[in-house]
């Protein structure tokens, strides 16, 4: 397969029309996904999303199948769980994972429990995709990182890929999944360019990917923490200190393995999350190491995360709010 | 009684409005009961006759109690007991005895040296490992932040464990050997390590097979069970070592290590090709009493980084502890050093010493070896170095003005320089 | 209108067993026998059986904590439901469920719903795939009085009307939010006024009358049906045992609800109906009164009879289609 340098964003459009055009049952509804736009008049187009990910899908697929709804975040992820209840494939854009304060619901109480609740007897193939994370001076309620809730939701699944490439697999997998899944964009990896192998392939749910590999010291983390654990494991490679770099990609199911080996390999453990830091991913993470693999721990396991602050405006509080490599290499410092 | 909330577990009779014996119609009230403060009228489930009352007016009773029975007729029997059994079936709810499981009982581990009462920060790796390898974490020295011990410490001990020389039955010693010649013995003062001769194995290895020895107790050498170390029989553990190294060696001692080379050199002199005596002793001082005291004390007590500062001043002197930087690097390195002789291995030290104090002053003439006694100036542990060199009969003398007890790591080069000529010289 | 004796009879079958599955119930709670929060459905009986009597098989019904009546209106296994409600393995929802959560998609139950309105939007949903499928099916949520007070009701009903989904909206008004009477808290006469915020045709039923349920419910499938997008039907009704199982009721007016419970029994008024229009006799109806307690009987027997789930095998399965651990 070839390969050309994209977008995250654009991987992740390219992800949508091919599962749209591989499957008639797969649709995109959401608040501004098409956007819009009187194609019968020129020079008028539509937006394609607030950030302009689904554009070109309605011109391809007609606003049947690309459907802007109303701003009314319950009812439409609640539409889209019932849609996928009875038979359809949605594919459903919560603008901003912030917005899950007037939308839970549908995915709490509905297609979390659907399945287990009537014992087996449904199937709710619902994906979710909301852009998260802090980076784009978005302040307070445009920018959390909420995947912890998510994810702590039996019944959900929750994929955060770091590169265009895996967003693109992840996605596909992600709605070729008889379950429901929130996919999470991270700000910080949206507009950041990769490698996007062309044509259709899937990045399997629940798969770590070890991005470096070496003996001294474990960085975990996902989404836009894996750029920072890229430099920071740089910077400790010129200090003769090897670092496993561990991105998760999905945190629910959570390679728990991939975990615990690299864990084993190194004894030293550090998680970088942008998320804030009570009932967390990286809490998540440590507990499992300190749970299953603790004759494995060499020194305590450090978690690197957002303070327990909400998301500030001001550019200098949200670069000190978000972690840094600095930090990173910080809390690997105090591993000794 | 019927439950009518879902929190509901009794309720009371409040009154019976149709009396035993009386003819009732379904869906007639028949009765009042009061259950969370509701009052609330309960019908009769079937026409016929109210034959029986089971629970008087005021009385409480669980849900689903019996409280009435309505027959078909006067004359049809109703047996409660039979009922019971058919209709009262409750909700089975979970449980059961609980059991409480114990953890297998851990394997009898080897008797342990189990002396050090300082809390140690051990990585749940590291335990793993010593579990595995069968080795005693109290002997291994951490080299983690706050020196914790890691698996890496560890799997070091183990790999020099292998390494460890035997000087008696019990008893094997940490010897680091480095270099190619006569064999140079390097012997550590009171509660340090060879990396107080640091300065000189650099030196020393250019010429001589140089053998840094961590006495018993110190390091990863051996610590058998004793009330002390006496100063005899860690000489009788260098003869031992001696004679696996060759037969005879030049002896470099310390304070309690010029003590050791002094206490073999007098009673077995065929093993000693000479002397160096580095700020010895022939006879203990109360303030050196004190000293000691206070050492084992804080050693038992307090991290190595506080024992550290504590002894920095009596170790070095006025002029070398004005150099900041030069005075936290030393503590630190100190603290290591210090780090790995258990506060236990220091009591037994102490009581070894205690007993050898003067028992050979008289005899310091006796030594035959070739000897260079080094004297430091501002000596605060060991002020009658003086009187030792003057007593061995042609001893060498250095003097280094200025410089505290651990003279061989202030004054490295002077001190070198005094050693490779006092060992050329045998040659 | 005019049924057939076949038809009135089994109109008159899934009322009765509607009305005795919930007395059955109510028996079976008072004696500890099932536990569970329940909110039984008798006095609505006309308006689950009503709706349901216009909808085929492939059409979707979703519903409400107060589920058992859609459930058995739409066909779904009174034993099956039965043994649910004694948690057994062989229930509806292999005892995972529960009294507000029996579904069964078998038969187009898309599942009762613990979260007042929650089931709105799921209807809505399913009314889209019907739409984009081009199935021919219809949708239909019922819902209470209480649930038109949540957001999920009005995004919901924009969302359908706007685009003309194939769905129909039934609320049951019983004239109480749990305890609450719903002239508390909704500000207007009528439900179906809500409808004209949203462009949504309305209609409303007299739900104690099957009959006028039957009719109306018509009208407003066919609409949905043809393309013409979805209705918003307010049934009037009553829930004769109050919010739920062992509500002592101290906050109803105990004279209107005598009135409703003597007067207005929707089996009574549709026995009175058939019957006087000579298609059936007491008599046919008596025997179908005997068969539905025979059922019933044999349903708690079963019930109790029937296997307890496996923690080990059922606590843990059924979260996921697949999930790799």
């Amino acid at each position: 397969m070839t390969a050309r340098e994209l977008t995250t964003g654009a991987a992740i459009n390219e992800a949508l029309a091919i599962a749209m055009r591989s499957d008639p049952d797969v649709i995109v509804l959401g608040e501004d996904v098409a956007g819009g736009g009187d194609r019968s008049k020129a020079g008028v187009e539509e937006m394609g999303g607030v950030l302009g990910t689904t554009r070109g899908l309605v011109g391809e697929f007609g606003m049947a199948r690309v459907r802007d709804t109303p701003i009314s975040e319950m009812g439409l992820l609640g539409t889209a769980v019932g849609a996928a209840a009875s038979g359809l494939r949605p594919v459903a854009e919560l603008m901003f994972m912030d917005f899950l304060g007037t939308s839970l619901d549908p995915l709490l109480n509905q297609a979390a429990k659907l399945r287990y609740m009537f014992g087996g007897k449904v199937r709710v193939p619902l994906t979710v995709r909301t852009v998260s994370g802090a980076g784009m001076r978005a302040a307070a309620q445009h920018s959390q990182s909420l995947y912890w809730i998510t994810t702590g939701i039996p019944g959900l699944k929750t994929v955060v890929p770091s590169t265009p490439a895996d967003a693109k697999g992840l996605l596909l997998a992600a709605i070729r999944d008889d379950d429901p899944v929130i996919f999470c964009e991270a700000k910080g990896i949206l507009n950041q360019t990769g490698e996007v192998p062309e044509g259709d392939y899937e990045v399997p749910l629940g798969k770590a990917a070890l991005l470096r590999e070496g003996s001294d010291v474990s960085l975990i983390a996902f989404g836009a923490t894996v750029s920072v654990a890229q430099q920071a494991a740089d910077a400790l490679a010129g200090e003769g200190i090897h670092a496993d770099l561990l991105d998760l990609r999905s945190l629910s199911p959570l390679d728990e393995e991939a975990i615990l080996r690299t864990l084993e390999k190194t004894g030293r453990v550090v998680v970088v999350d942008e998320a804030t830091p009570r009932c967390g991913i990286a809490s998540d993470v440590a507990a499992l190491c300190v749970d299953r693999g603790f004759d494995f721990l060499n020194a305590p396991v450090k978690r690197v995360t957002a303070p327990h602050t909400p998301v500030p405006f001001s550019a200098v509080l949200e670069d000190a709010f978000m972690p840094s490599a600095q930090r990173v290499l910080d809390a690997v410092a105090e591993l000794g | 009684m019927p439950k009518l909330g879902m929190t509901m577990e009794e309720g009371t009779v409040v009154r019976w409005l149709a009396a035993k014996g009386a003819a009732v119609a379904r869906g007639e009230v028949v009765l009042l009961i009061e259950s969370e403060k509701n009052e609330v009228e309960i019908e009769a489930s079937a026409s016929g006759v109210l034959r029986h009352i089971y629970v008087d007016d005021g009385d409480t009773v669980a849900c689903g109690s019996l409280l009435g029975a309505i027959t078909a007729s006067a004359d049809d029997a109703f047996d409660a007991e039979a009922f019971h059994k058919a209709e009262h079936r409750p909700e089975t709810k979970g449980g059961g005895a609980l059991t409480v499981k114990r953890a297998a009982p851990k394997a009898q581990a080897q008797a342990l040296p189990t002396s050090t009462p300082t809390r140690r920060a051990i990585a749940p790796a590291a335990r793993a490992a010593a579990r595995r390898l069968g080795i005693a974490l109290e002997q291994i020295p951490g080299s983690g932040p706050g020196g914790r011990v890691t698996k890496q410490d560890v799997e070091t001990f183990a790999v020099a464990r292998e390494a460890l020389l035997p000087v008696a039955d019990d008893v094997r010693l940490e010897v680091f050997r480095e270099g190619e010649g006569e064999a140079v013995l390097l012997l550590p003062g009171f509660g340090v390590d060879v990396s107080a001769f640091a300065r000189q194995t650099s030196v020393l290895v250019e010429n001589f097979k140089v053998c840094g020895v961590n006495p018993r107790g110190v390091g990863l050498s051996d610590a058998p069970e004793a009330d002390a170390y006496e100063v005899a029989q860690c000489a009788a553990d260098i003869a031992a070592l001696c004679d696996t190294l060759g037969g005879a060696a030049h002896l470099v001692g310390a304070s309690l290590g010029a003590a050791v080379a002094l206490e073999l050199a007098i009673a077995q002199p065929e093993r000693v090709k000479s002397l160096t005596l580095i700020t010895p002793f022939a006879e203990s001082n109360a303030r050196l009493d004190a000293l000691l005291e206070a050492w084992q004390r804080l050693a038992a007590e307090v991290a190595p980084d506080a024992l550290a500062g504590a002894l920095l001043p009596w170790f070095f002197s006025t002029h070398f502890l004005a150099d900041e930087d030069m005075r936290a690097r030393t503590r630190r390195g100190l603290a290591k050093t210090l780090s790995r002789t258990p506060a236990a291995s220091l009591e037994r030290f102490a009581a070894g010493l205690g007993a050898w104090s003067g028992s050979r002053a008289q005899q310091l003439g006796e030594v035959k070896a070739p000897t260079l006694v080094v004297v430091a100036g501002e000596d605060l542990m060991t002020p009658d170095a003086e009187l030792v060199a003057a007593a061995i009969p042609n001893a060498r003398r250095l003097l280094v003005p200025g410089a505290g007890h651990a003279v061989a790591l202030e004054a490295g080069d002077a001190v070198n320089e005094a050693l490779l000529a006092h060992l050329a010289a045998q040659a | 209108m005019d049924f057939s004796r076949e038809s009135s009879i089994e109109i008159y079958r899934r009322m009765r067993t509607i009305r005795g599955f919930e007395d059955k119930l109510q028996e079976l709670v008072a004696a500890g026998r099932i536990g569970g929060f329940l909110h039984l459905y008798a006095g609505e009986e006309a308006v689950a059986v009503g709706v349901c009597a216009q909808l085929r098989e492939t059409d979707l019904v979703g519903s409400t904590h107060r589920g058992h009546g859609h459930c058995i209106a739409k066909g779904v296994d009174v034993k099956g439901m039965m043994a649910e409600l004694f948690g057994r393995a062989t229930g509806t929802c292999r005892g995972k469920g529960g009294s507000m959560h029996i579904a069964d998609m078998d038969c187009g139950m898309l599942g009762a719903n613990g979260i007042v309105g929650g089931g709105i939007p799921l209807v809505t949903g399913a009314a889209l795939t019907a739409q984009i499928k081009q199935s021919g099916a219809v949708a239909v949520g019922f819902f209470g009085d209480g649930a038109t007070n949540q957001g999920q009701f009005h995004e919901s009903l924009n969302m359908a009307s706007n685009w003309k989904l194939p769905a129909l909206y039934v609320c049951e008004n019983n004239g109480f939010g749990e305890f609450t009477p719903t002239e508390f808290v909704v500000p207007v006469r009528d439900i179906a006024d809500r409808a004209a915020s949203y462009g949504m045709h309305a209609l409303i039923a007299d739900g104690m009358d099957f009959f006028d349920v039957y009719e109306k419910a018509a009208v407003a499938i066919e609409r949905a049906r043809r393309g013409d997008g979805p209705t918003l039907l307010e049934c009037k009704t009553y829930r004769f045992y109050g919010h739920y199982v062992g509500d002592p009721t101290p906050y109803r007016d105990k004279e209107e609800a005598e009135q409703w419970i003597q007067n207005r029994d929707p089996l009574e008024l549709f026995e009175a109906r058939v019957r006087e229009s000579g298609v059936v006799s007491g008599d046919d109806l008596r025997e179908v009164d005997g068969e539905v307690e025979r059922l019933l009987r044999a349903a708690v027997e079963e019930a109790e009879q029937a296997p307890q789930p496996d923690p080990e095998a059922d606590l843990t399965s059924d979260v996921y289609v697949s999930y790799p651990t």
